[in-house]
């Protein structure tokens, strides 16, 4: 089982597998606890996350020097850089995710082979997702009966989008009012989804207005 | 509960009883979650994380998830009792360290605990004895649904729940089994598990978590991805794994004993010869001279002790356990004095051996 030290003068088994990102080119490395002790490197047969994170962190560094931000862009909720989190490998607070949304994608890909949440949501979260989508439906509804000239049908739909849409205010107010916090942000849309059902397509375009909590800026 | 009424017990994680828990010590999931309309802990000032630990201890007690347990406001409590409560693993060490404002609420027989303001604003725990993650996601996951009834968490429906650090987002979850595996150790094969594990895209960590050393032969043993699957698909692979390392670990006990018995219980009777009569115990020395007995008791080469017996040796060795048994702080080469004194009495309170 395993594979060999690939220093050729040894003959022991691989244990110390090491996986390096170089200017953007993955370099892997496999040999046994003593030579990599040798070449200085970490006896651990698996690396740490914060390894991992450092050298895609610098990736993602080089890919955002290309585009236009530098690494000491601010989050505009936060304050926090990308320098920031390259050091600490810590965002400042969840609209880091939208703001460095193009350097932490290959990040996030990377860790998890992955770019999509399947697993728990929130009910809050998830009755809203279920009355958007029905107010979806009846935008749709309501074109065909304008289409088709039902308008009386068609006021009968308007009104009941209007419903739907006054019960996610409410749900949203409900939300946001806890006694002892800071006023609340609009809940952030930290990614478009191409999915219909999970986007926020609805009748407020883009909906992603910027929160402004009482301690900004103190 | 209180504190200091803590130290009467071992504690759910060192209890010693559940499925395997000859070999599994404990298994444990965690889910981090974050306010929505608060930043996260390194940008946030004093005044907002003040606002916020007492926004989620407030809802804990009106969510009544710990009742008959206790909350404590952390940076209140003194540093041995912090220690102490890093080595329960009811905290981390980054919680204890910290300067700011910052709780812990803790279930009643250690199961549950809710660090608040750590890495993230919560990070919830459910710990069993023994083999049980099923058992521990369902308890973790009802309380996480109790909480969301009245804390609005940050999500986002691509990334789920958005965490401060990235190899978090998503599920937000760890599931960690913490294992006790001396003969893979002593026949070398340590290594190939760490392979076969890594390969499964899982990490190995020492007793106390990143960073830590492994010490007395425990290895933790848990995920690292946490996005795009789902809570139960996480569950079910670090799950599936398990047996077979316990089966690894069951065989290599059995090669030990058939290849090279005397030389074997040669090792096992020497670690309890030292702990019984030493006057100094440095605490790695204990840890794994206790590994080596706990080892000799579950094949039956010590027959009077328990595994019950070796478990508390180990949780009461360490070093806040032993200055909360004595009652004051002790100065290390003190603490080594005293530690063997305790693991003798302990010893020799047995009859028969």
């Amino acid at each position: 089982m395993g594979m060999k030290c690939e220093v050729e003068t040894c003959e022991n088994e691989a244990t110390v597998h090491l996986t390096e990102i170089r200017e953007g080119k993955k370099h892997e490395m496999h040999l046994c606890e003593r030579c990599a002790s040798e070449k200085g490197l970490p006896g651990k047969s698996h690396f740490s996350i914060s390894d991992l994170l450092h050298g895609i962190a610098s990736q993602a560094q080089a890919q955002s020097q290309k585009s236009k931000r530098t690494r000491e862009t601010a989050c505009p909720n936060c304050g926090a850089t990308l320098s920031q989190f390259q050091s600490s490998g810590r965002f400042g607070c969840p609209e880091c995710y939208v703001t460095f949304k193009d350097d932490v994608q290959g990040l996030v890909e990377k860790i998890h082979d992955s770019s999509q949440h399947v697993g728990k949501v929130p009910r809050r979260v998830s009755s809203e997702i279920s009355l958007q989508k029905d107010i979806r439906q009846l935008q749709l509804d309501l074109k065909k009966a304008v289409k088709r000239e039902d308008y009386e049908k068609a006021a009968a739909i308007r009104d009941q989008i209007h419903q739907l849409e006054e019960q996610i205010k409410l749900r949203e107010s409900a939300a946001a009012t806890p006694p002892a916090a800071p006023a609340l942000p609009k809940p952030e849309r930290a990614e478009k989804t191409e999915k219909p059902e999970e986007g926020n397509p609805g009748p407020k375009p883009g909906g992603k207005k910027k929160g402004h909590s009482e301690s900004e800026g103190k | 509960m209180a504190l200091n009424d803590m130290i009467k017990s071992s504690g759910e994680w060192m209890r010693g009883t559940g499925p395997e828990a000859e070999i599994v010590i404990s298994s444990r999931v965690r889910l981090a979650r974050n306010i929505r309309g608060y930043r996260f802990i390194t940008k946030m000032d004093a005044a907002e994380r003040g606002a916020c630990e007492a926004l989620i201890h407030q809802q804990i007690q009106n969510a009544k998830i710990i009742q008959n347990g206790m909350y404590l406001q952390l940076h209140k409590v003194e540093g041995l009792d912090r220690k102490f409560l890093v080595e329960r693993h009811l905290i981390s060490k980054e919680h204890e360290d910290a300067q700011y404002q910052r709780g812990v609420a803790i279930g009643d027989n250690e199961a549950i605990a809710i660090m608040v303001n750590e890495e993230d604003h919560i990070r919830l725990q459910v710990l069993q004895s023994g083999f049980q993650l099923q058992e521990a996601w369902k308890i973790c996951s009802k309380v996480d649904d109790d909480l969301e009834q009245h804390l609005d968490y940050s999500f986002s429906p691509q990334l789920g729940y958005l965490t401060a650090c990235p190899t978090n987002v998503g599920t937000g979850m760890r599931v960690s089994v913490m294992l006790h595996l001396p003969a893979l150790v002593l026949t070398r094969h340590i290594e190939k598990v760490f392979q076969a594990v890594a390969k499964m895209n899982l990490a190995v960590r020492g007793l106390y978590g990143e960073g830590t050393e492994a010490s007395g032969h425990f290895y933790q043993i848990s995920n690292q991805v946490t996005l795009g699957r789902t809570e139960e698909e996480i569950v079910s692979n670090v799950e599936h794994v398990i047996p077979n390392i316990v089966r690894y670990e069951h065989n290599a006990r059995q090669t030990l004993l058939a290849k090279d018995r005397k030389r074997l219980e040669d090792r096992v009777w020497r670690a309890y010869g030292l702990l019984k009569y030493a006057q100094m115990l440095p605490s790695d020395e204990a840890m794994m001279l206790l590994s080596m007995v706990r080892m000799g008791v579950h094949m039956g080469l010590l027959k009077d002790l328990t595994l019950r017996t070796v478990n508390e040796l180990f949780i009461f060795t360490q070093p806040a356990h032993l200055q909360k048994l004595t009652g004051k702080e002790l100065e290390a080469s003190d603490r080594d004095v005293r530690r063997a004194e305790f693991v003798r009495a302990k010893l020799n309170a047995i009859k028969g051996v």
